[in-house]
C-alpha cells in the first residue's frame, strides 16, 4: 500500500523531468542547426562575393555590390585608345562590329562621338557594343586562348599524376603489405617522414638537382618539345613520388584483405603481377577513391612547383593566373574573374562528386 | 614435400649460378622489392638525394643556381644568423611573423575544426552541411589569399563595405597592414581547412567506444565533464595528427602569401618560406638561403618525428 502511494507521488515529477529534458534537447538541436546554418553562410559568402566582384567594374570597386551591377552607358567622349586599354579591347573587333572597314586607321584620340559622326552610326549601336564590356570585361580578358592552354596543361598533369600515383602506390602497398619484415617497416617509416618534411626545405635543393638532371637532355636549353616535355615530366615525377598518406592507405587496406585470397590465386597459376591486375585492383576501389579525393585538389591547385619549374608561356593554371594578376594589377575586375575562373573547374567536379568527397574525407582521415 | 626438397639439389649440381638467380627471382622478398622500388626510387631521388646534392653547397658562397665562381666559406653561412646584420634584419622579423602565424593558425584548428566536429557528432552528421564546410578545401592557396584581399582590402573589400554598411564596425580592416595580415591570414587559412580538420576530429570522436559515453550520461555528468574526461583523453591520436600537420603546414605556407603580395610589395607578409624563396630565386643568396632553411627546419623535423611516434604509440595502445 505504501509502495503504491510512493510510486503515484514520484511518477509525476519524473514525467515532467523527462518532458523538460526532451524540450531542452529540442532547443539545443535548434541552436546547433542555426549555428551550422550561420557557419555555412559564412563559408559560402566569399564564393558568392567573388562571383559578384568578377562583374563589378574597377571604377565601382569602392561601393558595396551584392548583385551583378547594371551596365552603365559608355561615355561617348571617351577616346578609343583609352577604351582599348581599359577594356583590353581588340580594335579589329570594334571595327567589325560597327561595320568600319578594317583598312581604316583609328587614332588613339578618336572619341566615340567622332566615330558616330564620321561613319554615320547609331548611338544605340555603339552603346550596344560596349554594354557587354561593362559587366563582362573581366571574363572577356581572362578567357583567352592562353587560359585554356594553361587549363589543358593542368588537366593533363593532374590526370597523368593521379593515374601514376595510384598505380605506383598500389605496388608499394602490395610490396609492404603486412609489414612483417624489418625492411618493409623501414621503407614504411621512410615514407612517413614525408609528413614532417616541409615543402620549403626541399624546394631549393630539389630545384638544384632537377636543373642538373634536365641539362643532361640535349635540347633542353632551347625552347622546344624536349624542354616542355622534361619540365612537365619533372612536375609529374614530383607528384607521383608517393606521400605518407598514399602509402599508408594502400598498405593498411591490402594488409586487411584475407590471406587465402592470394594463395588461391597462386594455386590457380597466377603470378603476382596478374594477382595485382585481376584480383587486387577491383578490390581496391575504396582506397583508390580515397587517394584521388585527397590528392586531386592538391595537384590541381599546385602553384609552387609549376611556378618554379615551368616556362611562363608553357605553364599551368595557377602560375598563369598569378602572372595575369601581375599584368592587370590595378584592374580588380580582371583579377577576381581570373581567380574565379581558376577555381570553377574543380568546384564543379566537387559538386558533382560531393558524395564521394564526403565519404572519402571521413574514411581518409582515419589513417591520417 | 620430398619432391620439392629434392628438386633444388638436382639443379644446384647442374648450373649453380642459374639456380641462385632463379631462387632469388622466386623469393618473396625479392618480388616485394620489385613492387616497392619504382616509387621508392622516385621518392628517395626527389626527397632525400637533393640534400646530399645540397650539403657541400651550404659551406660555399654560391649565389645563384648557375654561379660560375664558387668559393668555400666554411661555417660562415651557419653563423650569419648571428653575425650578419642584413641577414638578422631579414630573418628575425620573418621568424617572428611565422611563429605568430603558426600559433594563430593552430588556434583556428580548434575554433573551427573541433567545434564543428563536436556539433556534427552531437547532433548527427548532416551531409549537406558537411559538403558546404568541406568546400573551401577545393580552393588553392592563391585563391584563398586573393579572397582575403577581396574581402578585407581597406577601400574595396566586400566584407569591409558590408560591415560598414551594417554599422558593425567603424573602421575598415586592412589586410595589408601588419595586424591585418597577422590576424586575417590565419583566419582565412583556418576557414579553408575547417572541413579537413573537422573530418580529422570527427573520425577521432567516432572511434570512441559509445559505452563509455553512455556510462557518463547515465551518471548524470555535465557536458563539460564529458568533454574533458571522456572525449578528449580518447582523442589524443587525432589531436597529435592535427598538430603535426598544422605545424609543418604552417611553416611552409607560401601560396597565400604570394597572393598578399609578399614577393614584391607587402613586407608584412614576408614569412620564412618567402625569405628562403627570395634568397634562392631573387636576390642571389642561394647558399645562405639553403642554410637558413636547414637550420630552421631540422629541429622542426625532429619535433614532427617525436609527435608521429607518440601518435602511433597511442593509437596501438
Amino acid at each position: 500500500m505504501r509502495a503504491l502511494v510512493d510510486t503515484a507521488q514520484t511518477e509525476r515529477p519524473e514525467d515532467e523531468r523527462r518532458l523538460t529534458y526532451r524540450r531542452r534537447l529540442k532547443v539545443l538541436n535548434a541552436i546547433a542547426v542555426s549555428a551550422m546554418i550561420v557557419y555555412s553562410i559564412l563559408t559560402l559568402f566569399p564564393f558568392y562575393a567573388l562571383a559578384v566582384r568578377s562583374t563589378v567594374p574597377t571604377t565601382e570597386a569602392t561601393t558595396l555590390h551584392l548583385w551583378i551591377p547594371e551596365a552603365e552607358e559608355v561615355n561617348l567622349n571617351a577616346q578609343v585608345g583609352n577604351l582599348a586599354v581599359f577594356y583590353s579591347l581588340d580594335l579589329a573587333d570594334l571595327k567589325e562590329a560597327l561595320g568600319i572597314p578594317q583598312t581604316d586607321f583609328l587614332g588613339a584620340r578618336t572619341s566615340l562621338q567622332d566615330l558616330i559622326d564620321e561613319y554615320d552610326l547609331g548611338e544605340e549601336e555603339v552603346q550596344g557594343f560596349f554594354s557587354g564590356f561593362y559587366t563582362w570585361n573581366g571574363w572577356n580578358t581572362v578567357l583567352s586562348s592562353e587560359f585554356f592552354g594553361a587549363l589543358m596543361r593542368t588537366v593533363l598533369i593532374t590526370v597523368v599524376s593521379l593515374i601514376g600515383l595510384t598505380i605506383l602506390s598500389i605496388f608499394t602497398g602490395y610490396g609492404l603489405a603486412g609489414l612483417h619484415r624489418r625492411d618493409q617497416r623501414i621503407v614504411y617509416s621512410i615514407y612517413l617522414l614525408q609528413m614532417v618534411i616541409p615543402a620549403m626545405l626541399i624546394l631549393l635543393p630539389q630545384f638544384l638537382m632537377i636543373q642538373w638532371f634536365s641539362n643532361l637532355f640535349p635540347g633542353f636549353s632551347q625552347p622546344g618539345l624536349t624542354r616542355t616535355g622534361v619540365q612537365l615530366g619533372s612536375i609529374v615525377a614530383i607528384n607521383v613520388k608517393g606521400t605518407a598518406f598514399s602509402v599508408m592507405i594502400f598498405t593498411a587496406y591490402i594488409t586487411g584483405l584475407p590471406k587465402d585470397l592470394e594463395e588461391s590465386a597462386m594455386i590457380d597459376g597466377a603470378n603476382r603481377m596478374q594477382y595485382v591486375r585481376h584480383v587486387l585492383l577491383p578490390l581496391l576501389k575504396v582506397p583508390i577513391v580515397g587517394l584521388i579525393i585527397v590528392q586531386l585538389p592538391l595537384i590541381y591547385n599546385q602553384f609552387l612547383e609549376p611556378f618554379v619549374y615551368l616556362d611562363p608561356d608553357n605553364t599551368t593554371l595557377l602560375p598563369f593566373i598569378q602572372s595575369t594578376v601581375g599584368v592587370f594589377s590595378t584592374n580588380f575586375q580582371v583579377i577576381y574573374a581570373a581567380i574565379l575562373a581558376s577555381i570553377l573547374p574543380l568546384l564543379i567536379v566537387y559538386i558533382l562528386f560531393r558524395r564521394l568527397f564526403v565519404r572519402g574525407a571521413l574514411a581518409g582521415a582515419v589513417k591520417g | 614435400m620430398a619432391l620439392t626438397s629434392a628438386d633444388p639439389t638436382v639443379k644446384r649440381s647442374g648450373v649453380p649460378g642459374g639456380t641462385k638467380a632463379r631462387r632469388l627471382r622466386d623469393s618473396r622478398v625479392f618480388q616485394d622489392w620489385l613492387f616497392i622500388s619504382p616509387q621508392l626510387f622516385l621518392f628517395l631521388l626527389l626527397t632525400l638525394v637533393p640534400f646530399i646534392f645540397a650539403l657541400p653547397i651550404l659551406f660555399t658562397d654560391q649565389s645563384t643556381f648557375n654561379d660560375p665562381s664558387v668559393n668555400s666559406v666554411g661555417w660562415a653561412n651557419f653563423t650569419a644568423v648571428f653575425t650578419n646584420e642584413s641577414v638578422r634584419a631579414d630573418y628575425f622579423p620573418a621568424l617572428r611573423r611565422t611563429l605568430v602565424f603558426v600559433a594563430l593558425n593552430y588556434t583556428t584548428i580548434y575554433i573551427f575544426g573541433l567545434t564543428l566536429a563536436l556539433l556534427m557528432y552531437e547532433f548527427g552528421i548532416r551531409r549537406g552541411f558537411f559538403t558546404i564546410i568541406y568546400m573551401p578545401l577545393m580552393l588553392s592557396g592563391l585563391a584563398t589569399g586573393y579572397m582575403a584581399v577581396m574581402l578585407f582590402s581597406q577601400q574595396t573589400g566586400t566584407a569591409n563595405l558590408l560591415l560598414l554598411e551594417l554599422g558593425w564596425i567603424s573602421k575598415p580592416f586592412d589586410v595589408f597592414s601588419a595586424e591585418g595580415t597577422a590576424f586575417l591570414l590565419p583566419l582565412m587559412v583556418g576557414w579553408r581547412f575547417a572541413g579537413f580538420n573537422m573530418a580529422i576530429f570527427l573520425v577521432g570522436l567516432l572511434a570512441i567506444p559509445t559505452d563509455t559515453i553512455e556510462a557518463a550520461i547515465v551518471d548524470g555528468s555535465s557536458y563539460w565533464y564529458r568533454l574533458t574526461r571522456v572525449y578528449f583523453p580518447q582523442m589524443w591520436p587525432s589531436f597529435i595528427i592535427a598538430s603535426t600537420m598544422a605545424l609543418i603546414g604552417a611553416f611552409s605556407v607560401f601560396d597565400e602569401l604570394v597572393a598578399l603580395g609578399a614577393l614584391y610589395v607587402n613586407p608584412e607578409a614576408k614569412l620564412l618560406s618567402i625569405l628562403f624563396f627570395t634568397y634562392g630565386f631573387q636576390i642571389n643568396r642561394l647558399a645562405l638561403g639553403m642554410t637558413l632553411a636547414v637550420i630552421t627546419f631540422i629541429p622542426l623535423i625532429f619535433v614532427g618525428i617525436i609527435l608521429l611516434r607518440l601518435q602511433r604509440r597511442l593509437e596501438y595502445r
